[in-house]
């Protein structure tokens, strides 16, 4: 009897627990729109990324607060070149929220270059390139954009999202973040109960994915 | 007896830890290996809908406040908008859900004050953020950069004070919690002293059998209800008996229901509520871009009601699944009292563990600064 009791206690107290444990999630703030251009040598193989992202309007608005400028509602680049350079330096922590694979195999990026700020009323639009530590050559490109921890929410631009230059012999393509079959949406629902390992890349399924096939 | 109390003691501390485990792996490094645990939060059921919506909310915010520069009928969709936001925003991390809860259970506050309280951490939210803009953006025109440093400082001492609010709880309950223990133990013997009287039989009887069969009476005896053995009276008296119980050894209930625990309740709610909104101080600085200022200002009040509706929904659920646990416990008498001093412990120590948490970093549920740090 008292065990029973115990346990009814216990799952009292587990139930309280649960109430104040809650669940760990995080609200994006900060919306970015992105079109992604691949570069590549004529040697065929890739050198970089040259981003361009679009923050939204009142993520754009915030940023622009208290930024010194000339004329009511117009930003040039060198009003904006500080900005951008707290942007890029900021990003580096979060690896420039860019993923690339070459036949699988992880690349990495060097610091950005040639980056800068644009204000297209009322948006402001983030240029920035990464190249490669070292080019490399690939059947399968894959690049993901993505923020794991989505404090960022990253969408592709709806015309053209993804171009590539310097290789007109490879195709890219890109997958939206697709809607979870029902399948995909019940393991989704067991990951608290039954949580991945460390090493499971079952999270990217959920990114931003281009994909670049070379001959 | 010592034997069911290192089985719950070990239970709840195996719970506890469980949860602050489960909070530190959902909120690992933004590279590490939780990016699945957030989409799926992001993409599931209920949770997932409630997380779409609260972001469609969100995203509508500008368009409305840009409507209601042309047009100022807009500004009511605004403010309904800022509500709804508000309230599914809520739903979500953050906001202190878990931290007011869990003082809520700890303090066996009623749900009345939870409610008040609840309110309250929501006003001090929205007024903290709006100051903060106010002072910042309106009157020194300060930058992305500085603002962000202001409500990252405003965020720590926030962390800080929600720890120490929780530390010196943990005292108080762990020391309610050490006394239940000692009473228990204390009451066995006399009952076992009389069980021997009727013969050597009913001293086979488990200790722990014999402890809470005497606790039952001997507890109405310490409430002054000694006319009314019957447990149902008793159990009327609930409240009663709780003050009862810990008043002789330390702070507990009666002391907060005085001035000085509002006051007490007042400080645990100001601790969260310091920390302001993200999203509160986005659509401040985004309505004053558009020199609307007064209208943002407005959807931020609004954003705060919404919160405290679902905080206090919230609280509600907290303070009844207490005040339930606590009618079981006293129908247990003694080993419930000390199941309910160990529930209080728990969501003391919850407490600490999200302050720490919180102010570590790892259960970052919002981040300002990202790109303008």
């Amino acid at each position: 009897m008292t065990l029973t009791a115990t346990w009814h206690r216990t799952s009292c107290a587990a139930l309280m627990l649960w109430l104040t444990c809650g669940r760990a999630e995080a609200h994006p703030h900060v919306w970015v729109t992105f079109h992604s251009e691949l570069l590549y040598a004529a040697d065929g193989s890739m050198t970089g990324i040259r981003h361009a992202w679009t923050f939204d309007d009142m993520f754009s608005a915030y940023a622009l607060q208290g930024m010194p400028h000339a004329k009511k509602g117009q930003y040039t680049r060198q009003e904006l070149a500080s900005l951008a350079q707290t942007n890029v330096d900021s990003l580096k922590e979060y690896g420039y929220f860019t993923f690339a694979r070459a036949d699988g195999k992880k690349l990495k990026f060097s610091d950005p270059v040639d980056y800068w700020l644009e204000y297209r009323n009322p948006a402001l639009v983030l240029h920035f390139t990464l190249p490669l530590k070292a080019p490399a050559a690939a059947k399968v490109m894959q690049i993901e954009v993505y923020d794991p921890s989505i404090f960022v929410d990253f969408e592709f631009a709806k015309d053209r999202p993804v171009s590539v230059s310097g290789a007109p012999q490879c195709v890219a393509t890109y997958d939206l973040p697709h809607q979870p079959t029902p399948a995909e949406q019940l393991r989704l629902s067991q990951l608290d109960s039954t949580p991945l390992d460390a090493s499971s890349t079952y999270g990217e399924t959920f990114a931003n994915k281009i994909l670049v096939k070379c001959p | 007896m010592t034997k069911s109390r290192i089985v719950s003691l070990l239970v709840l501390a195996a719970i506890v830890t469980a949860c602050a485990i489960v909070v530190a792996s959902a909120q690992a490094a933004p590279f590490g290996a939780s990016p699945p645990v957030t989409v799926s939060s992001a993409s599931g059921g209920l949770a997932g809908w409630v997380f779409a919506k609260q972001a469609e909310f969100y995203r509508s915010l500008s368009t409305y406040i840009r409507a209601s520069k042309e047009d100022g009928a807009a500004m009511w969709g605004l403010f309904a908008i800022s509500f709804l936001y508000g309230v599914f925003h809520a739903v979500g991390p953050g906001h202190g859900k878990a931290v007011i809860s869990s003082y809520l259970v700890a303090n066996q506050e009623t749900w009345r004050r939870g409610v008040v309280l609840s309110f309250a951490s929501a006003a001090i939210q929205s007024a903290v953020a709006i100051i903060i803009v106010a002072i910042a953006a309106v009157l020194l025109g300060a930058t992305a950069a500085a603002i962000g440093l202001t409500v990252r400082v405003v965020e720590i001492a926030s962390y800080g004070f929600v720890i120490l609010i929780g530390l010196r709880l943990l005292y108080v309950k762990g020391r309610a919690f050490l006394i239940a223990c000692r009473e228990l133990t204390w009451h066995e013997t006399p009952v076992l002293a009389a069980a021997s009287a009727f013969g050597g039989k009913t001293l086979q009887l488990p200790a722990r059998l014999a402890g809470s069969m005497a606790l039952h009476p001997g507890q109405c005896q310490f409430e002054g209800c000694a006319g009314h053995v019957g447990g149902f009276h008793c159990e009327h008296h609930q409240d009663h008996h709780e003050s009862a119980w810990g008043h002789a050894h330390g702070p507990e209930p009666s002391e907060l229901a005085g001035a000085g625990g509002w006051r007490r309740g007042l400080s645990a709610v100001a601790a969260v509520g310091l920390r302001p909104c993200s999203g509160a101080i986005i659509v401040l600085i985004f309505a004053l871009a558009q020199d609307l200022f007064w209208t943002g200002v407005g959807a931020t009040l609004l954003m705060g009601l919404g919160t405290a509706v679902t905080v206090a929904a919230i609280a509600t659920v907290a303070v009844s699944a207490r005040q339930a646990a606590s009618r079981i416990a006293n129908a247990r008498a003694g080993v419930g009292m000390l199941a309910m001093r160990a529930i209080e412990v728990g969501a003391a120590a919850t407490i600490v563990v999200f302050g720490t948490l919180l102010l570590a970093g790892y259960m970052a549920t919002e981040q300002l600064w990202m790109f303008t740090r």
